[in-house]
């Protein structure tokens, strides 16, 4: 009988369904781990000085376009405040950690090539315009001027060659021997990439502008490719392996490996590979031999294309990032191997469920009451459940310091547990206050010190949410949420449920 | 026996009794100002390059890392499971690439994880510790003022927080913690922890109607005790089985203040409490 009206309560029915609804999130959804768990590596970069928001999306959307090149997957990118982007890799060696750290360091490298010859750098690009629309030829426009040096060589270079494809490059690889299948390799040299067939193809265009070798893989021995090799910085092995790294890197060849990924087309996957922009049809106007030094490339497409429009914005960034708007430094690094991540894990795991076990134990030994210690370990549980249920639904990322603030947020709720019992039993003992105006007295009593305690707590741990960019954020976060969750759903539904299996044996 | 013990200590005169924590809290202040804690590494700046497993010996790894002209300092860090990890600490000028394969060629079989901090985040991390500790108290005093709306008591429950944190510092720098973001983190969630059992006594002490001030104590105590043994035992098992540093650290100072907190609580703000109420009944 008592069970049913405890089931029906306002309170407790509330705590039944967050449960319901944290489990069925945490099932669907499943919970993000951070970095310090399922491993990786996070990177802090800092601007020069402090930028305004545009500068920022800039800044971050060119580091985006740069470190796509590298082939890693799962790169997050996040502006905190004004100066500072935050680069999380999930699951790296350490050897791709350091090539995106590489990555990073390194200005971004723009070059614009024709016909092999490069005759603009960075330092060239003066001014880059507003991309906009251009009705009447039906393309995205991004305007863009070059020093009037670039244009005199680019002047002389593109006389009489209408048609030719112009190369942008952003970092491509530098002295490197690119292995790569069969098929790409005949991509690479078809007229994709070549349009009017008196134009170099693009390995030859690649091989004489960067010194970048493009090789077609035919099972060649490893002392045919360590030949090839010589004088290059590195080997880029493109879709190809079965053992070729490990042999490569016993030689002390550096390697580095690319690979298709779900959804790209085999010219986007080149494009990607060699950092290559366009390449991009040489207009009539500017093979007269005049120098031009306002110049622009135009990207076919409705103005309803935005796949156009994004494509034009990217050329945008790419042609500003070869002198990035403002230097960006690595300030932070922190490299967590994926397999200590999981070891880790498995022994928070470890440590939450002991320190249930210990908090039942403790509260048993205390009141010599099964009825209390089950009640109290089980509102704890659901506590966490519903902490990590609303993770899930938000997919926080929960690292180390978020899980070290659940454990501090059972903590503080075991506390107020174990004051709302006192309370209740405090007034059994005296026997006489069994009347409902002194349980509600003292409820009320219990529920001041819940309440002022728990607005310290929050108090306290907002400004450590507000004001750290460090990874303790999460400690804040969970801290607050359990607190919260704790005063609202949780501690009320304890204390009803206590009042009922507290009352029922007298 | 613990009765026994908080009976006598029931009966001390109020103004003995708030003399020890003070004395305390004095001796940590003196301590921390011939000794802080050192700043760790992402608020000093420098890199940390941690191996774990593996069969690398602390002093082997320093010698070989010094042979090859790396200005480094190596220490190994033994767990309660038996588990050791092995850190090593350098400027950012270093090259950390070089150091780690260096060591990986040496011990193939070690799991190696690095942190970088960079002298310009490790001052902004400052900056921000220092905001963010100094505001969270402010905004705890201020509420803890707002509930209770008396000066006294509430100067007293700020206190208590205060001395909390200052004896976990002071522990901290005798035990050779350093002070990172994450044990700032700790000294924070202090606050909340000894707010906690503070307004527990400071409400049972002030609204008590049906009880003598003894008996308040004493009620006060026994749920005091047990909130604190509970909180022990979870935090015990959090430094037990997790070897992830940033865990143990918040653990091992939350301990340390939850330590303090059971004099500063029960002894300190309960005399003065005491001494309130009496020093009430007299007029």
């Amino acid at each position: 009988m008592n069970l049913k009206k405890l089931l029906l309560n306002g309170r407790v029915l509330l705590l039944i369904l967050v449960i319901l609804i944290s489990i069925i999130t945490i099932a669907s959804q499943g919970i993000t781990y951070g970095l310090d768990i399922s491993g990786g590596v996070e990177i802090t970069t800092q601007l020069e000085r402090p930028v305004d928001q545009g500068t920022m999306e800039e800044v971050r959307t060119s580091l985006e376009t740069r470190l796509n090149t590298l082939g890693v997957k799962d790169i997050t990118l996040e502006p905190w405040g004004d100066q500072i982007i935050k680069i999380r890799v999930a699951n790296v060696t350490e050897e791709e950690a350091n090539s995106i750290i590489d990555t990073i360091n390194r200005q971004g490298v723009f070059y614009a090539e024709f016909n092999g010859v490069i005759f603009a750098t960075g330092a060239d690009i003066k001014r880059v315009d507003q991309v906009y629309y251009e009705p009447r030829e039906g393309a995205w426009i991004v305007p863009f001027s070059i020093s009037k040096e670039a244009a005199e060589k680019f002047a002389q270079l593109a006389l009489g060659k209408v048609g030719y494809p112009v190369d942008i490059f952003l970092d491509p690889p530098i002295d490197s021997l690119l292995i790569v299948p069969q098929e790409l390799y005949s991509l690479m040299s078809s007229s994709e990439f070549q349009f009017s067939s008196d134009a170099k193809t693009l390995p030859s265009r690649l091989k004489e502008a960067f010194n970048i070798d493009v090789v077609p893989y035919g099972n060649q021995s490893i002392e045919e490719i360590a030949k090839l090799a010589q004088g290059k910085e590195k080997v880029i092995l493109v879709e190809v392996n079965s053992g070729l790294e490990s042999q490569l890197k016993n030689l002390g060849i550096k390697v580095e490996e690319r690979e298709l990924r779900a959804g790209e087309t085999a010219d986007d996957f080149v494009r990607r590979i060699l950092g290559l922009y366009g390449p991009y049809r040489l207009q009539e106007g500017l093979t007269t031999g005049e120098p031009h030094t306002d110049l622009a490339i135009s990207i076919g497409g409705s103005k309803e294309d935005i796949t156009a429009m994004k494509q034009a914005q990217v050329v945008s960034v790419v042609l500003r990032s070869g002198s990035l708007p403002i230097k960006v430094f690595v300030e932070g690094v922190n490299y967590i191997p994926p397999t200590l991540g999981e070891q880790f894990k498995k022994q928070v795991l470890q440590a939450g469920l002991a320190a249930l076990f210990v908090v039942g134990l403790v509260v048993y030994l205390h009141y010599r009451k099964v009825k209390i210690a089950v009640p109290v370990v089980l509102t704890s549980l659901s506590e966490v459940v519903a902490i990590l249920g609303v993770a899930a639904l938000i997919k926080w990322n929960l690292d180390l310091p978020s899980i070290a603030g659940i454990i501090a947020a059972i903590g503080t709720g075991v506390d107020q547990q174990i004051v709302i019992t006192d309370e209740l039993l405090g007034g059994i003992k005296v026997g006489k206050i069994t009347k409902r105006s002194g349980i509600l007295k003292r409820m009320g009593r219990a529920f001041f010190v819940i309440w002022a305690s728990a607005t310290t707590t929050i108090v306290a741990m907002s400004f450590l949410f507000r004001f750290f960019v460090g990874g303790l954020r999460g400690f804040a976060f969970t801290t607050i949420l359990g607190v919260l969750i704790g005063i609202l759903i949780t501690r009320p539904a304890y204390a009803e449920i206590a009042k009922v299996l507290l009352s029922e044996k007298r | 026996m613990l009765e026994n013990t908080l009976k006598k200590l029931a009966s001390v005169e109020p103004k003995k009794m708030i003399t020890y924590p003070l004395i305390i809290f004095l001796v940590s202040v003196l301590l921390l100002a011939v000794h802080f804690p050192n700043l760790g590494t992402d608020l000093k700046g420098g890199v940390v390059i941690t191996l774990h497993g593996g069969n690398a010996d602390s002093q082997e790894v320093e010698n070989l890392l010094k042979q090859q002209g790396f200005d480094v300092t190596v220490r190994e860090i033994k767990s309660i499971t038996g588990d050791t990890r092995i850190e090593i600490k350098a400027s950012t000028d270093v090259n950390v690439q070089k150091i780690i394969s260096i060591v990986k060629s040496k011990y193939p079989d070690v799991t190696i994880s690095q942190t970088q901090f960079g002298p310009s985040l490790s001052r902004t991390a400052q900056e921000q510790s220092l905001k963010a500790v100094s505001m969270a108290f402010i905004g705890m005093a201020v509420v803890v003022f707002l509930f209770f709306r008396i000066p006294l008591p509430s100067l007293t429950v700020i206190f208590s927080a205060f001395s909390d944190m200052v004896i976990a510092l002071a522990l901290m720098s005798v035990f050779g913690l350093e002070l990172t973001q994450a044990t700032i983190a700790a000294l924070l969630m202090l606050i909340g922890y000894s707010v906690d059992s503070n307004i527990l006594l400071t409400t049972k002490l002030l609204r008590r109607k049906e009880d003598t001030i003894e008996g308040a104590y004493f009620s006060a105590v026994s749920t005091g005790f047990t909130m604190s043994t509970t909180t022990l035992g979870a935090l015990a098992s959090l430094w037990v089985l997790s070897q992830a540093e940033v865990i143990d650290m918040i653990a091992t100072v939350l301990i340390f203040g939850l330590l303090a907190d059971f004099m500063n609580t029960w002894i300190l703000n309960a005399g003065v409490l005491r001494w309130y109420l009496q020093r009430g009944e007299k007029r």
